[in-house]
This record gives structure tokens, sequence and C-alpha cells, in this order.
């Protein structure tokens, strides 16, 4: 098993490397240009092209690869075009807002799906299992802008449960509960992109292990329901579930961009977004690395759960 | 010669442009200020203003920043030796007056206010001043503002409170450049240049000399400034302003409904009608200093003739557009020129009216004839064109699509087309100048100035249809010299009717600038360029 995981740990090092080549010569390809000062006509060529030759923009690509490179393996991602602040800083003051609503999303997800799978599982062909798929379809359907628009509008405006934006109130102190307040739509909004398919595949995963010979003979034996379906049953209908949540990080962190957008939420999905329009290159690759590097924890992660979760499995 | 200072300053910025047109409430014809409603007492202190804004300055240091929000935020923060006034002219700040201008317009001189101090007690002296204009003429320096400053040879201080700038050269623009917040030379002077723009520790905890005080720079988030109760001018009536940086206009304006901000800066025509509903909300509009316009690429041999040019003008209903997609908060645009300053605005411009029987007697004395499928053709070629602009921006879009319907009329075929603003520009702009007619703004900026007409923008520059008149390459190379403000005004007029009637453009209107803000701020003024603008006036009515 250390073995194995060290054997992925290495293999992490060629992955993320391709990523960088592939990320660094689209970025480069796409059209436009770094937008290192607003297109102003008070700001002449003569004064763009000395910030461009400082910013080591005027050499080949591949030269700025290499040294971007040397940089990345000494910690350093750089420091943006427009903000002229190091990109590490930038991330490190947003990371944090995007893992706690990242973190908020998974566990909501799970919470509210993983039951509702079950419960559809054990109702099969009722109105409830109907009810659920119906449900499930229809946030598949959803997009996540629009149900988030939506749920400011109710929740926000017509309500006023929930604040329109942000992560805290303008002025007032540290408080949990103003801190739930600003996280709970956006967190669920984020949610709720994963959590059709968690329903979905709890409840197949749940029918499959219901009709296995143990759960039976678990009920044979006279054992209770709610044992039979949340002790033999569930454990093992979790088995592929563990999996599916590996993979919701890459999920969120794509997901991450919109919501943040949507709600003003500090974070960097929302940096990468304004990176992207200026042409900011050490943030868009900053970022895009972090959510790569992200992507393959996630994977190694889920897949030593896994062998973890089943003892049938052995690396 | 390098190009400098040309006095025009993107509108294209196409967040700036999504803002555009269509406002309500007190938006008045020419530069006029608009107040939210008149004052029911005495300005009162206390409170505090939360702003939303759309984006976040990039640094409250301007001399290394180029957006409209760091200015804006310099201005807060730092005192100006001259400041531009709602009818965009410059008015002194620091200055006691305007300066003294030597007889061959070269030498300027400002006498300083006393007893001015930075945020930290210590005085603020000509030092200072001389401390950050010299900035700009150091050879380290990388910020984007060293070509305004060009013609300034030497800067130095006479006494205390006396700053004297010597030019190389006469340059008209000059008196409007100096409108940078002094830096101190007392905290800043042991910083190499090359690393002012980069100094985070300065730049986001700023000790200026201005009304208010950076208190705290939360990025992405907030930014908080209080009160500097010893301002020169007189303590500001509010207590502080503090910025919310929202991410998309929606948001912006649900924050304003359920009074989360107080002032949205900027607001999209179609959010106009959202906002004046609102009982606690004064929707606020001026015209701005800029135009928007369809540029004609003069490469192409479609739009090589003036008639042709005067033709299309003619068969577009610029009127009709500002009256129905803006809502009537526009105005009809005839030349480059601004109507927010009068004294360079020319009253005798040639003007294309919309009639598409005099646009289809030019074209067909052009030399342009219907061909069977109805289009118009010319040795065989049709008048066929692709009409681009940027995305993400309403007004533009429904532009196009309104232009080609007209210009169908009188047998243009137009391909109205749209793309993200970064590829755009990358295409349009020199070297590659690859489109046959684009949609695009201007802000105009700081100086009225004229350059962009110049031929010599064209290869490195603005002047992206590639426009070239030696009659104006002449006008602009004078009008940069003229310092007596009549004989540059009588210049910039000529320059204007000369390019009103060679159309390389066809200047559809001047947007007003929209704002919403809560009806019990009051001591507000729109500014026709800046959304932030005497803040230490302002003051609540609760």
């Amino acid at each position: 098993m250390l073995s194995y995981a060290l054997r992925r740990i290495a293999m992490m090092i060629p992955i993320l490397l391709g990523i960088s080549v592939i990320s660094f010569s689209i970025m480069y390809v796409a059209p436009g240009q770094p937008a290192v000062m607003n297109l102003d006509p008070e700001i002449s060529f003569a004064d763009r092209a000395k910030q461009i030759e400082a910013l080591g923009l005027n050499e080949p690509a591949p030269v700025q690869y290499v040294k971007w490179l040397g940089n990345l393996l000494r910690g350093n991602l750089g420091t943006s075009f427009s903000r002229r602040v190091p990109v590490t800083t930038m991330i490190g003051e947003r990371l944090p807002n995007t893992l706690l609503l990242m973190v908020t999303a998974a566990l909501l997800a799970l919470l509210i799906s993983v039951p509702i799978g079950v419960l559809s599982a054990r109702k099969q062909y009722t109105p409830i299992d109907y009810s659920v798929t119906i449900g499930a379809f229809l946030g598949l359907a959803t997009p996540n802008f629009w149900l988030g628009l939506m749920l400011i509008m109710v929740f926000s405006v017509q309500l006023g449960w929930t604040p329109v934006g942000g992560v805290a109130t303008l002025g007032a102190g540290f408080s949990v509960l103003d801190r739930l307040q600003h996280l709970i739509l956006p967190a669920f909004v984020l949610a709720s992109a994963e959590m059709a398919g968690l329903t979905r595949y709890t409840r197949s995963s749940m029918l499959e292990v219901l009709h296995q010979d143990y759960i039976r003979t678990a009920r044979a034996k006279g054992l209770p329901e709610r044992t039979v379906i949340y002790k033999h049953g569930l454990r093992n209908g979790l088995i592929p579930i563990v999996t599916i949540v590996g993979l919701m990080l890459p999920t969120f962190v794509g997901g991450a961009v919109i919501t943040e957008q949507l709600f003003s939420w500090p974070g960097i999905g929302k940096l990468f977004i304004e990176a992207v329009f200026e042409r900011d290159y050490p943030v868009i690759m900053g970022i895009t690395m972090l959510g790569a590097l992200l992507t393959v924890i996630g994977n190694l992660a889920a897949d030593l759960l896994y062998a973890m979760v089943d003892p049938r499995i052995e690396y | 010669m390098r190009i400098q200072n040309t006095g025009l300053s993107i509108a294209a910025v196409a967040s700036v442009l999504l803002a555009l047109a269509g406002c309500d409430g007190s938006g008045g014809d020419g530069a006029a200020a608009a107040s939210a409603k008149p004052a029911s007492s005495e300005p009162r202190y206390g409170g505090r203003v939360i702003i939303g804004a759309f984006a976040e300055p990039v640094s409250s240091n301007d001399l290394f920043a180029s957006d409209a929000y760091s200015r804006e935020l310099a201005a807060l923060v730092f005192t100006r030796l001259m400041r531009m006034n709602e009818r965009l002219e410059m008015e002194p700040e620091l200055a006691e007056a305007p300066p003294d201008v030597s007889a061959d317009g070269k030498v300027f001189t400002y006498h300083l206010h006393h007893g001015v101090k930075f945020h930290d007690g210590v005085e603020l002296t000509a030092r200072d001043v001389v401390f950050t204009y010299r900035i700009f003429k150091h050879p380290d320096y990388t910020g984007p503002r060293a070509s305004q400053f060009s013609a300034l040879s030497d800067v130095e201080a006479v006494d205390d409170y006396t700053v004297r700038f010597t030019l190389s050269e006469p340059d008209a623009r000059f008196p409007a450049n100096v409108r940078y917040g002094i830096l101190p030379k007392h905290l800043l002077d042991k910083v190499p240049v090359a690393s002012l723009g980069d100094d985070r520790d300065f730049n986001d905890h700023p000790i200026g000399a201005g009304p208010f005080k950076l208190v705290d720079w939360t990025h992405g988030q907030t930014l908080t400034l209080e009160a500097n109760p010893d301002y020169f001018g007189g303590r500001p009536y509010l207590d502080g302003v503090i910025y919310r940086f929202i991410a998309n206009q929606s948001a912006g304006v649900l924050l304003l409904q359920t009074g989360e901000v107080d002032y949205l800066l900027s607001l999209p025509e179609s959010e106009a009608q959202t906002v004046g509903e609102m009982p606690h909300v004064t929707l606020l509009g001026t015209l701005q200093h800029g135009y928007v316009y369809i540029g004609w690429n003069l490469r192409n041999p479609l739009f090589a003739d003036k008639r042709v040019r005067q033709a299309l003008a003619h068969a577009v209903d610029r009127q009709e557009f500002v009256d129905t997609i803006l809502a009537g908060h526009g105005r009809v645009a005839d030349s480059p020129a601004s109507p927010v300053v009068d004294w360079a605005y020319p009253d005798d411009l040639p003007t294309f009216p919309y009639d598409p029987a005099r646009a289809k007697a030019l074209l067909a004395e052009a030399g342009w004839s219907p061909g069977p499928d109805g289009v118009l053709r010319k040795d065989g070629r049709r008048f066929s064109f692709m009409l681009l602009t940027n995305d993400g921006n309403e007004v533009r879009r429904d532009l196009g699509v309104i232009v080609q319907q007209q210009l169908a009329k009188v047998g243009v075929e137009v391909k109205p087309a749209q793309m993200e603003w970064g590829a755009f520009l990358d295409r349009v702009q020199p070297p590659r100048s690859d489109f046959d007619a684009l949609i695009l703004g201007w802000n105009l900026g700081n100086a009225v100035d004229p350059s962009n007409w110049h031929s010599r923008e064209i290869a490195q520059g603005l002047n992206y249809g590639g426009f070239s008149n030696a009659r104006v390459d002449e006008l602009v190379d004078r009008s940069i010299r003229e310092v007596d403000r009549t004989e540059r005004a009588a210049t910039i007029k000529e320059i204007y009717r000369i390019v009103a009637d060679e159309q390389p453009d066809l200047f559809v209107y001047n947007p007003e600038k929209l704002a919403a803000l809560r009806s019990d701020v009051r001591g507000f003024v729109l500014h026709p360029r800046d959304y932030i603008y005497a803040p230490e006036k302002w003051w609540l009515d609760r």
C-alpha cells in the first residue's frame, strides 16, 4: 500500500509537468495580449513596451516557460502582471475562502444525497423513488448560475434571510452565524452540481447491495431493518461513492469559478476569471496548477480510500 | 517623435461601456452635475457610505496603475496639485491657485497651501512634490506615465511652498498632467524607484495628505477609508467610505435594493429601470466625456471614398437609436468633440442627418450600383463587410444589428460579429488591423487632445482605422504647442471640423454615464469622468 502510494505520488510529477506545458501553450496560443496596462491613449507605446520588457514578455514562449518552471521549483509562482503582487500571496489570501466553500459543499452534498439515495433504493418504484429520480434529473438539468440567481432572488431579496453575497457582513465583528448565513447559499449551489449524480449513484449502488445474499441472510436472521440497511447495506453500498467523492474535488474547483462569481465570494475562482480576462499569465498558471494538483490528489485519495473501505482491493 | 499623452482614454474597456446609456432623473444636457435632491438641511457630520464597485483598484499609487479605480482611490488618499472639476477644467487643490506660466509656455510655477499634513503628521512641502514628479523621469520607472512627462526637463523646489516645472518644449497638455497624488518623501525616499510599484507595504497602507485615510484593504472583498480630521480642505462630513467589491452587476443592483450598498459605481442600461423604481435610490446620469463610434478600416477599398463614408452616415438613423435602445439617454454625435468641454466644441460642424435617399445618391455618385441580389456592386465587388465588436456589451450588439438593418435599405450588406475583448483588441490593433469595420467607444481623457487623429498614430497608436490627413497632422502638432487657449481652441475645432467632414468613423452618440445613489446621500456630484469626485463634500441626511 505504501509503495503504491509512493509510486502514485511519483507519477504525479510527470502528470503535473504535462499539464503545465499544455496549459502554458494554450494560454500563449490564445488570442489577446496580457493587459499590462489599460488601453489608455495617455499611455504611449513606449511606456507599454518598457513594461512588457520588464515583465519578460518579449522573450520567446519556451524561455518564459522554463523561467516560470524554474521559479515554480523554488516555490515562486511569479508576480501578477496587472496587480504587481506575488501570485502565492494572491492565492494565499483567497484559497481559505474557496476551501471553506468546497468543504461545506462536499459535506452538504453527502449529507443530503446519501440519505436520499438510500431512501430511494429502499422504496424502489414507489412515488418517493420516482420523485427523487425526477428531482435528480431536474437538478442535473438546472444550470448552476440560474439556480444561484433564483436562490438569491427568493432568500436574499424576497425573504431577506441571507445576504446577497460576500463572506461576512461589512463592519460587523466575526460571528459564526453571520458567516454561515453568507456561506449557505453558495455552498448549496456548488453542492447541487454534485447532489443529483451522487443521489443516483447511491441509489443504484444500494439497489445492487440490497439484492445480495448477505442482505437476505441478515434479514433471515431477524435483524431489524435499520441494521440491515445501514450496517450491512450502506457500508458496502458506499464503496463506489468514495470514488465519486474523490472525483468531486475537480468539479468543485471548476464549479467554484461560477459560484464565486455569482455570490461575489472572494475565492480563487473569482480571481481566476479576472486573470483570464486580463491575460494575467502568472495568475492563470498558478491557479491552473493548483487545480491540477487538487485533482491528482483527489484521485489518489479516492484510490487509497477505496482500498481502505474495501478489503477485497489491495495494491 | 514619440506618441505621448494623446488625451483620449479608451472607453472601449468593456466594463466601462457595459455601463453605457440609459438613465433617469437628473441627467441634464451638457456636463451637468447631478445632485440627488435639493438638500433638506445643512450638511451634517457622521456616517459612512458603502460604495459598490465592480472592480478593485490595482493600487493606491496611481503613478504605477492605469485603471480609473486606482485613480479615484488615489484621489481619496492623496492630495494633488490640481484636480479636474466637473466641467473638466483643472482647478487648484494642493496648489493655492492656477500656476504662473512663463511667456514661452515652458515654465509652470505652483504655490502650495501652507500647513498641509500627511496622515502621519509630517508636513507636506515642495520637496514631496518634487520627489513625486521626479519618479516619472527616473530611468527605473516602468509605470505607465513616463511619456506624459517626456517634455518635462526639470522639477525643483524654489522654497518650501513653491514648485517649478520646466519643460524642454511647450506642451499644451502639461497642465492637465499635474494630477498625481503627492507621495511622502520621508517614507519612500529609501525605496528604489523600480520597487515602488510593487511596494505593497506602502501601497496597501498608504500615507497621503488627502481627505481620507486608508485603514484596511482586504483584497477581493473590502477597502475601508476613514475621514482625515486634519485634511487641509476641511474635515470630510462622512466618517468613512467603504468599498465593497462585487463580482457582477446583478448582484450590485440587489445589494443596492437590500440597502447593503449606498452607491453603485456604473450601471448597465438594462438595470436602469429597476433602479429607478427603488424608492430609496436616485438614478443619476450625466453626459460622458466620450463617444461611441463605428470605425471604418480605411485600408479597405470599400471605405476609401469620402462620399461613401458620408453616405453610410446618412443611412444610419442615430437619433432613433438613441431614442429607442438608449431610451433617450445619450446624444447623437457628429464628431469626436466632447460636448462636455464647451471651449473646444465647434458649433458649425458638418452633419449627416438620417437621409437614405441622400445616402443612395452619394453611393451612386461614388460608382456603386445595385447588383442582382440587391447589394451594391462596383467593378465586380459587392458592398459587404463584417462589423466587429466585443462581446458582453448589449448596446453595441444592438447597434450592430440596427446598422445591419438600416444599411440593407441602401444596398449595403453588414455582417455583425462579436469577439471576446482581448481577442478583439488583438485583431483590430496594429500590427494586425484585421477588420472591415468595428464598434468601439472612447472615454476621453484628461486633456482635450486630438492626437489620435495624427497619422503617426497609425503604426503604433490608436488611429486604428488608418486615417491620414496632412492638414490634420499639421494642426495636431500645432495644438500641442499652443499654450494660449483661444488659439488652441480654434486649432482643435478645425481638426474636429475636418474629421467630421471626412467621416473616418461614423460617430454615433455621446453616452450618458449612469450611477445609482441612495437618496439620503447629499452633496454628491456626478463627474463626467470619475465616479468618485469630491467625496469630502458628501454627507448623509439620515
